[in-house]
């Protein structure tokens, strides 16, 4: 039996979880998110990673491997680092074993991963170098609208009327949606046209990675954003992707999760190799 | 006296310029852009007014004269006391606004604790209040927005820490209130603030007063002199929304155009770098627009770019200039896109690359992009003004010398201090010009 732990330090918030693993019974331990709202990430991340530890009632030194991703290779602490199409492809699987792709919103950029069965990466595609249409730009508007990040979903949801939006600059964005208010567009309407115009683009994302089987997961920070989630569904049907969207309570766990679990893959290798020597 | 008043509705910010009939500027206003621009254009208006009452007084107190040494001081103590009677009102409302948030069904379960947190914020923001407005005491920005919200966070992170309750609700019951708060302009008359603003200095000290004469009267008697809106012109951004007729909207190219030209009668060339464009202008020698260049819907190279690295930096805007002038060694900055440019700062920081350098590098970065767009313009000829709210930041100035020099050799280049209302400064000669025509 080991305890493993994965730390995903992300644009906008740290996650983190703790495993124990002992051969294929994978048992999650506890798991942390914290949005980082301008603090430093690294000290974020060590403080959520004690309480959480505290809170399963372990302590360093009988984790057997802490593994980061993200950007989280800075933190002096851990075990080891694995990147982020490698993690967030295991998460998946463990969230969803039928998961053979993944659309990874985060803070900056919109990820496609394909993989098999085991949650090895076969193909992997990211957005551009723009942040229009990223989780920081819908974050953005969210806030200029006074709407907090669990209502957006619903309140997307109840558009009657999308007001189209297409390649705005995330940072210009805010006089956008000026423009819109002073325009007297309602915030369902605007966010349902953000969430469609988001989702067009990660459906094209999916499109160039090549044949799919099996169920996409969605995972990060905006596959519990369910206006997202929807739009996405139509969004494939109407790019002609032919496969089912999933998304997950723990979807924003996905790279901590994969984490952890590579943490115990590779700690096992280790042991093994060190007693074959 | 008859005032002519040029407003120059920019994507972030909205400046106000009131001239009088000797094409004196006498009042310069801004305040932050909202999802309102009438109202935005309201406050503008009433900063540039409040800003020219202070040229009366200055007048009034012969400011600059011999014997009168105490006058200055006198009047940087009432604008003081005046800016924080302002800010207590503005959180007062803030205050208010936040509690009735409240009773939506999101806080139901958690209303109690949060009512109980707000006040201790609130309380806290008021004991500080007037640190902020003491002699000598740096802000981070002059608007509202900027200072509640800043200090608002401070305090929030630690009260929410104390009570043990969720920093996201409350900082949800600010985001709520804010846009709301500031679309209310300010209450109540112009004089009787100034009237309390002076009450509050004698009650302070008592000799303020001392040795030159009654300020309190010769307060009284230029708060007497009417500022007669005579003419209005509304140019920028957000011109089409204003509720004028089309005979008081100038394009913001003419604007610019004419108001580097009174600047700067020998200019030709005008780089404005405002917060969401950056143009590349030539004029001639009427001020009159003969070509120009903009870039189109994106932050890098235009002001918002540093204002968000500010942000993320958790800095204000005017301290990012000087912390770049300590460089001599400019990071090259691979991102393009702001936001991406803000996570590749965060990724040079956490390796130990030093905060100047990056953002000298940041600084170049923006200046590198103007620089493209002036040369699509048509380039550079002498004499070059650099005008708009980046020209008061020392860092992109350094680089815009270096750049200039390098590509068109030895060229007179023209800042003015007060730049950023280049805009409205033409808008207002236009609104002179209608009357005087």
């Amino acid at each position: 039996m080991t305890i493993t732990s994965g730390i995903d330090v992300g644009t906008g918030a740290i996650k983190v979880v703790a495993f124990e693993v002992d051969g294929d019974q994978e048992r999650c331990l506890g798991k942390r998110v914290e949005r980082v709202r301008q603090r430093d990430p690294l000290k974020l991340a060590g403080d959520i990673y004690d309480d959480l530890l505290k809170e399963t009632g372990v302590v360093r030194a009988d984790v057997a491997y802490c593994a980061t991703t993200g950007e989280g290779e800075a933190l002096t602490f851990h075990t080891g680092h694995f990147y982020s199409m490698t993690t967030h492809a295991r998460g998946a699987i463990y969230l969803n074993p039928a998961s053979r792709a993944v659309l990874d919103t985060g803070a900056l950029h919109g990820r496609a991963i394909r993989m098999d069965e085991r949650g090895k990466v076969l193909a992997y595609k990211m957005t551009s170098q723009c942040a229009s249409g990223s989780g920081q730009f819908l974050e953005n508007i969210a806030r200029y609208l006074g709407i907090a990040q669990d209502e957006i979903g619903s309140l997307s949801q109840r558009a009657d009327n999308p007001e189209k939006v297409s390649g705005i600059c995330a940072v210009l964005a805010e006089t956008d949606v000026i423009n819109m208010v002073s325009r007297g567009i309602s915030s369902p309407n605007i966010l349902r046209g953000i969430h469609e115009s988001m989702a067009d683009r990660l459906a094209k994302l999916l499109k160039t990675l090549g044949s799919l089987d099996g169920t996409v997961q969605m995972t990060g920070g905006l596959a519990l954003d369910a206006g997202l989630v929807e739009a996405m569904k139509d969004a494939v049907v109407k790019a002609k992707v032919d496969v089912a969207i999933e998304s997950h309570p723990d979807s924003i766990y996905a790279g901590a999760i994969g984490a952890a679990l590579w943490g115990a893959f590779r700690h096992k290798r280790l042991a093994d190799m060190a007693r074959a020597a | 006296m008859r005032t002519f008043v040029g407003i120059d509705l920019g994507s972030t910010t909205t400046k106000a310029v009131l001239m009088d009939e000797n094409k004196e500027v006498i009042g310069r206003g801004i305040t932050n852009s909202r999802s309102n621009y009438a109202t935005a254009a309201r406050v503008a208006s009433e900063e540039a007014r409040i800003d020219a009452r202070f040229t009366l007084f200055r007048r009034a107190l012969h400011v600059g004269e011999a014997g009168h040494e105490h006058s200055a001081e006198f009047l940087a103590a009432l604008e003081r006391n005046f800016r924080l009677i302002q800010f207590l009102e503005q959180l007062d409302d803030l205050e208010e606004t936040c509690h009735r948030q409240l009773e939506a069904e999101r806080f139901k379960a958690v209303a109690g604790p949060l009512q109980e947190a707000l006040h201790v914020i609130f309380a806290r923001l008021r004991e500080e209040a007037a640190s902020l407005y003491a002699p000598g005491a740096k802000r981070k920005s002059d608007f509202f927005r900027d200072i509640a919200g800043s200090r608002f966070h401070v305090h929030a992170e630690a009260v929410a820490r104390e009570m043990g309750i969720a920093l996201e609700m409350v900082l949800n019951a600010y985001d709520k209130s804010i846009i709301e708060v500031e679309n209310r302009p300010p209450g109540g008359e112009l004089s009787e603030k100034f009237r309390r603003a002076v009450a509050r200095m004698l009650a302070v000290d008592s000799h303020a007063a001392d040795g030159e004469g009654d300020f309190a009267a010769m307060i009284e008697s230029a708060l007497g002199i009417e500022l007669e809106e005579t003419y209005l012109v509304g140019t920028g951004y957000g011109r089409v929304t204003l509720p004028f007729s089309k005979e008081h909207i100038r394009s913001e190219i003419l604007c610019h155009g004419l108001g580097a030209h009174m600047m700067y009668p020998g200019t030709r060339t005008v780089l404005d770098i405002g917060g969401q464009d950056t143009k590349g202008i030539q004029i001639d020698g009427h001020g009159i627009v003969e070509n120009f260049q903009m870039n189109d819907r994106c932050a890098a190279g235009c002001g918002r770019y540093l204002g968000y690295i500010a942000d993320e930096m958790n800095m204000g805007l005017h301290e990012l200039g000087p912390l770049a002038m300590q460089s001599n060694r400019p990071a090259r900055i691979n991102s393009t896109c702001t936001v991406f440019a803000g996570a590749e700062l965060r990724d040079r920081l956490s390796l130990g690359e030093k905060r100047e350098d990056i953002l000298a590098g940041l600084h170049r970065a923006i200046i590198l992009r103007a620089i493209s767009i002036i040369s699509r313009s048509g380039g550079v000829t002498d004499q070059f003004t650099f005008t708009g709210g980046v020209a008061k930041n020392e860092a992109a100035v350094r680089e815009l010398r270096k750049l200039i020099q390098e590509n068109y050799g030895e060229v007179t280049i023209n800042i003015n201090p007060d730049s950023i209302y280049t805009g409205a400064l033409g808008a207002s000669e236009f609104a002179r010009r209608a009357v005087a025509a």
